[in-house]
C-alpha cells in the first residue's frame, strides 16, 4: 500500500523555527524542495490570501513555524447541538486533501499547510492539561483542523504522539485521517486508549467531493491492517450526503466495512449529516463549480449553519443505522456528531443530557464489552 | 495647481478618463448653487489642449443645467493620467464613501493604469474598503462591464454585492427576463429569486432561461391581473417551492392541519423555525378576564380534536 507523500512547491521556515529537530526532519524528508527561511509567516500568508484561490494555493506550500497560542483546545463543536467532549490538539493546520465540503476552507486565517515545531510546548501543554483533568477519562484528537495522518510521512508525528498517550491511561487519543499513511502506526505498540479513526463516505462521495483523498477501499484496507495490527479503530461516516443512489452507496460501503473489520476492534462510529456555515456555501461553489451537494434542500439550523431538513436527516440517519444494524454493527458505540437531543432520542432511542454523557459514553472500557 | 475661470464650453465633458460616478441625483447639488453658488471649484487638467474634468462631474452638470459660466476651476499641471486619476480619487475620498457602481469603475480605471494587478489589490481594495484579494478585484472589474441599463438599476434599487454578483451568473437574455421581476422587490427578496433559480438550474441541469421561459412562470408573468409586485412575489414563491420541496410540503401539511382545527383567530399556533425543534408554540391574545377564560375554554375542547393533534406528527420520510 503506497503512501500519499505531501510535495508542497516550496518550503517556508520561519528563522526561529530553524534549529527544531522536527523541522530537521521535515527538510529531511523532502530534501529536494525548495527552502526559504523567513522571519514571520504574516508577510507570506498575506501574499496567498491574495490569490485567485488562496485554499487551492495555500496547498501548494508548506509552512514550519511555532504554535505561540495553545496546543490544546476544546472542539468547537457548535452551539445548541450536543457536543462529546471532544479536545483537539491543533499541531498541523490545513490539509493537502481537498475535500469539497471542507470547513477548513473558511475556518482558518492562515490557507498554508502549517506544521507546528515547537512540540516541547505541546508536551509541556498536554501535561498540564491532563494534569488538571486526572480522574477524569476524556478524549482528544488531532484531526480537526487538519487530518492526522496526511503529514505524517514527512513529520513521523504520530509515532511521538502515540508513544506519549500510550502512557495515559485516562486519556482516549484518536488520530482521524482519510489517507493509508499508516506505515508510523504499524511499527508501534498498540494501545487500549489510542484509537485510529477513518472518516468514510460512500465510494460516490469520496470519487466526486473528496479529491486527493485516497479511495474508500484503499481506506478500509488501511484500516483493517491496523486493527490487525492491534489497534482500535473508529470511523466516521461524516458528511452523510444526499445524493442519487445514497441508500445503496452507503448500504455498500458499511457492508463492506463490516466484511474486513473485526467489529471487536471498533471503538465507535460516529454520524453526521451535511452541514456548513452560510458564508461556506458561496467558498463552495466557487472552488467546485461541479458539485452537486449544494442542489439538496438546507435550512438554517439552531446554530446558524445550514443542514438538511430534519425529516431528511431523520431519514438518512435512521437508514443508516439500518444498514449497521443489519451488517452485524448494532452493539457498536454510535454517536452523532453535531446534532440535536431529539434526533439522538428518535433514531437511538437514547436520551442523553449533554455531553458528558456523550463522553462517558464513547470512552467505555471496550474490552469487556 | 492654478484657479482660474474658464467657459462651461471649454470643458470637455466627454472624455471621461477620470471619471467613476455615473449615477447621481442633482437636486441638493441644484439647491446649494442656487443658493450659495459655486463653493468649491471643479479640478480641470489640459490634454490636446483641451480642458478635462479630474473631479466635480456634479458640480459641473449642475452647473451646465442652471447655465452657470464662466466656472472656477483648479487647473492641475499634471501630465501623468494615473496620478491625475489618483487626485480625484483621494479628493473624493476626503469626504465621502463610494457606492458599488464607482468602487467598480475605479478599479476597473485602475487596472487600466496600473498593470500589476497585485499591487492595485493591495494598495487600492483596502482603500475602497474591499476585501483584498484578487476574486474581488476580479468581481469588481466584472461589475464595471455590466450594460449601462444594469448598472442603472443596481443603482436605483441599492442592489447588494451578493445580488449582483449573483445577476452576473446569468447571460444577458436571462437578465432581461429577470428585470421586471427584480424591480419591485426589495434587496433580500431579489437575493432569493436569483439564489433560487440558479440553484433550480443546477439541479435540474436546465437552463435558467428555460425555468423563466416555462409555462407556469409565462402565465404569471403574461398575467394581466397581476399587479408587477403581484408578479414578483408569485414567481418567487414558485420558485421557493420548487427549490424547497421538503420544507414546503411540511407547511403545506402543517397549514392543512391548521385548517382543519378550525381554530379561532385569536388562537395561533406555530412550529418552531424550520420545524428543526419538536417544539410548537400556541399563543392567543385577550383583552380581559373574560376573554382569558374563553380562550382556555376553546384549548380545553382542543384536547380532544384529532385534528389538531395531527399537527404534532413527525413529519413522514422522504
Amino acid at each position: 500500500m503506497d503512501e500519499t507523500l505531501f510535495s508542497p512547491q516550496k518550503i517556508f521556515v520561519t528563522k526561529d523555527s530553524e534549529s527544531f529537530p522536527l523541522t530537521h526532519r521535515i527538510l529531511k524528508n523532502l530534501s529536494q524542495l525548495p527552502v526559504e527561511y523567513i522571519q514571520a509567516p504574516h508577510d507570506i500568508i498575506e501574499e496567498v490570501k491574495i490569490s485567485r484561490d488562496p485554499i487551492g494555493e495555500g496547498k501548494k506550500y508548506l509552512l514550519i513555524t511555532h504554535q505561540r497560542g495553545q496546543y490544546v483546545k476544546p472542539c468547537p463543536c457548535t452551539p445548541h447541538y450536543i457536543g462529546c467532549n471532544y479536545f483537539i490538539i491543533n499541531a498541523d493546520l490545513n490539509c493537502p486533501l481537498d475535500c469539497s465540503y471542507c470547513i477548513l476552507q473558511m475556518y482558518l486565517d492562515n490557507p498554508l499547510i502549517t506544521v507546528h515545531v515547537n512540540t516541547e510546548r505541546m508536551w509541556k501543554q498536554l501535561d498540564d492539561f491532563l494534569h488538571t483533568r486526572r480522574g477524569r477519562f476524556l478524549r482528544i484528537g488531532t484531526g480537526e483542523l487538519g487530518d492526522s495522518l496526511a503529514l505524517d510521512p514527512i513529520t513521523g508525528r504520530s509515532t511521538e504522539l502515540v508513544s506519549y498517550f500510550s502512557t495515559r491511561s485516562h486519556a482516549l487519543f484518536e488520530l482521524k485521517t482519510k489517507t493509508i499513511n499508516i506505515k508510523n502506526i504499524l511499527k508501534l505498540k498498540p494501545s487500549d486508549n489510542v484509537v485510529i479513526a477513518w472518516s468514510i463516505n460512500s465510494h460516490q462521495v469520496a470519487l466526486t467531493e473528496e479529491p486527493g483523498a485516497p479511495d474508500v477501499k484503499s481506506r478500509l484496507e488501511a484500516a483493517r491492517i491496523v486493527s490487525r495490527s492491534g489497534f482500535r479503530v473508529a470511523f466516521h461516516f461524516d458528511p452523510l450526503i444526499r445524493y442519487q443512489g445514497w441508500e445503496q452507496g452507503y448500504a455498500e460501503v458499511i457492508e463492506e466495512l463490516m466484511a474486513c473489520i473485526d467489529r471487536k476492534k471498533i471503538a465507535w462510529m460516529s454520524l453526521g449529516s451535511l452541514r456548513f456555515p452560510p458564508s461556506l456555501k458561496a467558498v463552495i461553489q466557487k472552488r467546485f463549480p461541479q458539485t452537486k451537494i449544494m442542489d439538496e434542500e438546507f435550512i438554517r439550523g439552531r446554530d446558524g449553519k445550514l443542514r438538511y431538513p430534519k425529516p431528511l436527516r431523520l431519514w438518512l440517519y435512521e437508514r443508516i443505522v439500518g444498514f449497521l444494524k443489519k451488517a452485524g454493527g448494532e452493539n457498536i458505540p454510535l454517536y452523532f456528531c453535531m446534532e440535536s437531543q431529539d434526533v439522538w432520542k428518535e433514531i437511538l432511542k437514547k436520551t442523553t443530557s449533554g455531553k458528558r454523557e456523550v463522553e462517558r459514553l464513547l470512552t467505555l472500557p471496550l474490552v469487556d464489552r | 495647481m492654478n484657479l482660474h475661470k474658464i467657459s462651461l464650453d471649454d470643458v470637455d465633458h466627454k472624455d471621461e478618463r477620470f471619471r467613476f460616478s455615473y449615477h447621481f441625483d442633482l437636486d441638493m447639488f441644484l439647491l446649494s448653487i442656487k443658493k450659495i453658488g459655486l463653493a468649491n471649484p471643479l479640478a480641470v487638467t489640459k490634454r490636446s489642449g483641451r480642458f478635462i474634468l479630474v473631479t466635480g462631474w456634479k458640480r459641473f452638470f449642475a452647473c451646465r443645467e442652471l447655465s452657470l459660466s464662466p466656472l472656477p476651476v483648479v487647473v492641475l499641471d499634471e501630465e501623468d493620467d494615473l496620478r491625475a486619476f489618483l487626485f480625484s480619487l483621494y479628493e473624493n475620498l476626503t469626504h465621502r464613501d463610494f457606492d458599488l457602481l464607482e468602487k467598480a469603475e475605479i478599479l476597473h480605471k485602475l487596472n487600466r493604469y496600473i498593470h500589476n494587478e497585485r499591487q492595485i489589490v493591495k494598495e487600492y481594495l483596502p482603500l475602497l474598503r474591499i476585501p483584498a484579494t484578487l476574486s474581488y478585484l476580479d468581481l469588481y472589474i466584472k461589475i464595471s462591464r455590466l450594460e449601462a441599463r444594469w448598472k442603472r438599476v443596481i443603482y436605483d434599487k441599492k442592489m447588494s454585492l451578493p445580488s449582483v454578483e449573483l445577476l452576473m451568473e446569468f447571460d444577458a437574455e436571462e437578465r432581461e427576463l429577470l428585470l421586471s421581476l427584480l424591480l419591485p422587490l426589495g434587496q433580500n427578496k431579489q437575493r432569493q429569486i436569483l439564489e433560487d433559480l440558479m440553484q433550480i438550474s443546477k439541479r435540474e441541469a436546465i437552463s435558467p432561461g428555460e425555468i423563466l421561459n416555462s409555462q407556469r412562470i409565462r402565465s404569471v408573468v403574461q398575467s394581466e391581473k397581476l399587479s408587477p409586485l403581484q408578479k414578483a412575489e408569485e414567481v418567487r414563491s414558485l420558485l421557493k417551492k420548487e427549490r424547497y420541496p421538503i420544507l414546503s410540503g411540511m407547511k403545506e401539511s402543517f397549514d392543512t392541519s391548521l385548517k382543519k382545527a378550525r381554530l379561532s383567530k385569536e388562537v395561533k399556533v406555530e412550529p418552531s423555525s424550520f420545524f428543526e425543534d419538536g417544539e410548537f408554540s400556541v399563543s392567543f391574545n385577550l383583552n380581559d378576564e373574560r376573554e382569558f377564560r374563553k380562550r382556555l375554554v376553546k384549548l380545553q375542547k382542543l384536547v380532544s380534536d384529532k385534528d389538531f393533534f395531527s399537527l404534532f406528527k413527525r413529519i413522514p420520510d422522504g
